[in-house]
């Protein structure tokens, strides 16, 4: 393996707790983080390191699970096992909590903004998935709520540029989910996976999806007749024997196309597509590997939007870690 | 095995089998004896469990059971447990009364009351290809040819709860600048949605729904205490059966509300849905359309000439419609002949308006399935609802797409039998509630007669909360 994944910077974001998600903001300019210590922080960088701007600390009253950043950067939504999803405003350096969502039954695992930036989805351990509409005014209206999954659902993920949405659950499977007819319904149940589904991801084309699983393996999704009424989905690859225990997250590099993912085994892996493989057949080649990348389970990878190759991890003993993946052929 | 209740119920966990994450958290109430400090625990081949005693005696120990009122009134787990339901609350109940009547002497006899709603009437007629009012009397026909002795129409109790929904709504209307809780009036006849407002936003939401009883329990009133006391019964004499578009009113069925303490009877006995009949049908090998009509029951139906009614508005009971036009004759002296419907957010979330001088003076909206009832809670929790009624239906697209209601056949779409089912339900002639001279007999005789305590308890009911369990058991991080 001559490609690297050289450690950029480290620091504490979450201290005596768990960090569970990292997101950089459509500019790259800022990150979001959040932890089991129910805190927020918004970092940004002053010279050459990442310094923490501001906590939001008063939204949630339990772990915040998941951040997201609208396309527009205006807005963070966050989720929490409190079962809320607060939506907050940037103003100068600081956020306002516009409003809270409430609705689920119980935890909410994760939340996504559409790329228009109107639509907005949720889904808890009540093993739904919601659809919430934003207005003009700031306004949210749930549009839709829908039960296609048996038990918790882990994560949802739009489309990077169709209104369709795909969510990842502990009962294996994964949806993908298209408004039909005045209403949100399941078009496709990708089956494959042998335990929980914890992430996915969708190619920069919006063709393909990745997804990993407490299985250990990395499964590669296909999609035929996207658009059409009747799409299919299909593995066409699986990435076996990488990974010695659940995976935990995975991002598709919208710039470079690398894959990564975030493992409990403490390590970050980055996969390397091979560009002469038949597209039906594709082959995916481990390109680095660093084994301790935390001292405990990695959550969560993201690939800065503007700087390629440039990533962000985080992990249960409250750190995030910075890394560059130099690829050797570049 | 599927769940059959509403989507709302399923997002309570209603429909949930116990798993590990999720334990019941029901204390199950054990008759403990004293003094019998040491014993074992011998499980027998048929998996019944006996106590074995130092004295080397044996004694069988009670099953721990949890009912269908635990898990009303519980906000935890709530345990799925479907056979619990089926064995309550199923067509094999009815068979089994139906036998034992054949065999009991005349004096064990029950009289079998079964009440059928138009929407799982409209439901039977479109699979059998027959008008509703022809189903109702083909309906009438199989089931008295089973034993059941009344064959009635929720039709006739659905007048008295649009009345009283009426009556509430200007009760309401004139005290709202008081009760700040007095509107928006929402509707009581979906169980699904009480359920939901019960177990999620209690206190909060209680207070804007409406005390009127369902056409369902309104049955009950009117079979076990007017029906009873007029054939010198007592209610446990009667086995009264309703016949449902949706399985959350075997839930509503089973309140404590509707339990007659003193006579220890359900107003309602069982509740068994459209399709259930449909089972019903196959198990005796019958086919609807073959069977000879009978005359309808006319005492409790909603007829005229022969001819079931039905009642203006939409396929879940016409609540928003009666108490509009009601209301905009009453308080601003308007006849409203037609009623404009505005669709806003989706077909399932409607709007209707009465202005008067250019100002809007009524503003009533019909809010179906779980998204616009969410919507709907939301706005009132932020002070945001415009609304002074909402007719208020768990299921999209309401009662007539229950889901209780017959399933499509393979060659048909849901869409396309939805469709089916609506035209059959408005092709029965609708009836003025207030022009219907048995009722209003009924509220002079019956009514007048039992006090108006009594007769509310006969009209009305009541809503609680049930409040949030936290305990170690069901946090998980």
């Amino acid at each position: 393996m001559k490609d690297a994944l050289v450690l950029v910077e480290r620091f504490t974001a979450h201290p005596d707790s768990r960090c569970w998600h990292v997101a950089w903001n459509p500019t790259a300019t800022l990150m979001a983080s959040c932890g089991g210590d129910r805190a927020i922080r918004i970092w940004g960088k002053e010279g050459d390191s990442w310094k923490c701007l501001s906590v939001l600390q008063d939204g949630h009253q339990r772990t915040v699970r998941r951040v997201a950043w609208s396309p527009c950067g205006t807005y963070l939504a966050s989720a929490s096992f409190d079962a809320t999803t607060c939506i907050w405003k940037k103003k100068n350096d600081d956020f306002e909590c516009l409003t809270t969502l409430e609705g689920h039954e119980n935890e909410v695992k994760c939340v996504t903004w559409a790329p228009s930036g109107n639509l907005l989805a949720t889904c808890s351990r009540d093993k739904s998935v919601w659809v919430w509409e934003v207005d003009e005014e700031d306004e949210y209206e749930c549009v839709t709520v829908i039960n296609s999954h048996t038990q918790d659902v882990k994560l949802v993920v739009w489309h990077p540029t169709l209104e369709l949405l795909a969510s990842a659950s502990y009962d294996n499977n994964i949806c993908v989910y298209k408004e039909e007819d005045d209403d949100w319904e399941c078009k496709a149940t990708l089956e494959g996976h042998t335990s929980t589904v914890w992430s996915l991801t969708f190619d920069p084309s919006g063709q393909r999806m990745a997804s990993c699983s407490d299985d250990r393996t990395v499964k590669i999704w296909k999609c035929q007749n996207i658009e059409g009424p009747d799409m299919t989905w299909k593995c066409v690859c699986t990435l076996s024997g990488f990974h010695e225990r659940s995976v935990y997250d995975i991002a598709w590099c919208r710039l470079t196309g690398a894959l990564v993912t975030a493992c409990g085994d403490d390590g970050v892996r980055v996969f390397k597509e091979d560009s002469t493989a038949d597209p039906e057949q594709p082959v995916f080649s481990l390109a680095a590997h660093v084994s301790k990348a935390h001292s405990q389970d990695v959550n969560c990878v993201a690939w800065n939007p503007k700087e390629a190759g440039v990533l962000a991890t985080c992990s249960d003993n409250g750190e995030i870690a910075i890394w560059k993946y130099q690829d050797d052929h570049e | 095995m599927a769940s059959h209740f509403s989507g709302v119920l399923k997002l309570t966990d209603l429909d949930d089998f116990i798993t590990p994450s999720q334990e019941c958290v029901k204390p199950v109430k054990l008759e403990k004896k004293q003094g019998e400090s040491v014993a074992k625990i011998q499980i027998e081949d048929d998996g019944s469990y006996f106590q074995i005693n130092q004295d080397g005696g044996k004694q069988k120990l009670e099953k721990a059971k949890i009912t269908l009122n635990d898990c009303l009134a519980c906000s935890g787990c709530i345990t799925s447990a479907e056979s619990v339901l089926i064995a309550q609350q199923s067509q094999e109940e009815i068979f089994k009364v139906l036998r034992n009547n054949k065999l009991a002497s005349a004096t064990d006899q029950v009289v079998v009351v079964v009440s059928v709603s138009p929407q799982s009437r409209a439901s039977l007629a479109a699979r059998f290809g027959m008008s509703s009012s022809e189903t109702g009397r083909r309906l009438t026909s199989f089931l008295k040819g089973l034993g059941v002795h009344h064959v009635f129409d929720t039709g006739f109790s659905r007048t008295f709860s649009l009345l009283e929904s009426q009556q509430e709504f200007l009760e309401r209307f004139q005290r709202k600048e008081q009760d700040k809780s007095a509107l928006p009036m929402l509707t009581s006849a979906c169980p699904g949605w009480i359920c939901y407002a019960e177990k999620t936003h209690g206190e909060f939401i209680l207070p804007y729904i409406s005390t009127t009883r369902s056409p369902q329990q309104m049955m009950g009133s009117l079979v076990k205490d007017y029906f009873a006391e007029a054939q010198g019964l007592s209610p446990r004499q009667i086995f009264h059966v309703a016949v449902m578009p949706c399985y959350d009113k075997k839930l509503e069925a089973s309140r404590p509300d509707f339990y007659l303490e003193e006579a220890e009877s359900r107003e309602v006995d069982l509740v068994i849905t459209s399709g259930e009949v449909l089972s019903m049908l196959e198990q005796e090998k019958v086919i609807l359309n073959e069977v000879k009509a009978a005359p309808l029951d006319e005492l409790f139906s909603n007829v005229n000439g022969g001819e079931l009614l039905s009642h203006a508005g939409g396929g879940s009971g016409g609540y928003l419609h009666h108490v509009f036009t009601h209301t905009a004759k009453q308080l601003f002296g308007e006849e409203v002949k037609e009623l404009t419907y505005k669709t806003l957010k989706n077909k399932d979330f409607q709007e209707v308006t009465l202005e008067k001088d250019g100002v809007v003076v009524l503003r009533f909206a019909s809010t179906y399935g779980f998204r616009n009832i969410q919507n709907l809670v939301q706005k009132l929790k932020r002070g945001k609802s415009p609304y002074h009624f909402v007719e208020v239906m768990a299921c999209p697209s309401g009662c007539l797409n229950g889901g209780g209601q017959l399933k499509p056949l393979p060659d048909q779409t849901s869409k396309d039998l939805l469709q089916q089912v609506e035209r059959l339900y408005k092709a029965e002639t609708a009836s003025l509630p207030e022009d219907d001279t048995r009722v209003s007999d009924l509220y002079h005789s019956w009514l007048h007669n039992v006090g108006a305590e009594r007769a509310r308890q006969l009209l009305r009911t009541q809503y609680h909360g049930v409040e949030k369990i936290s305990n170690g058991l069901i946090i998980k991080w």
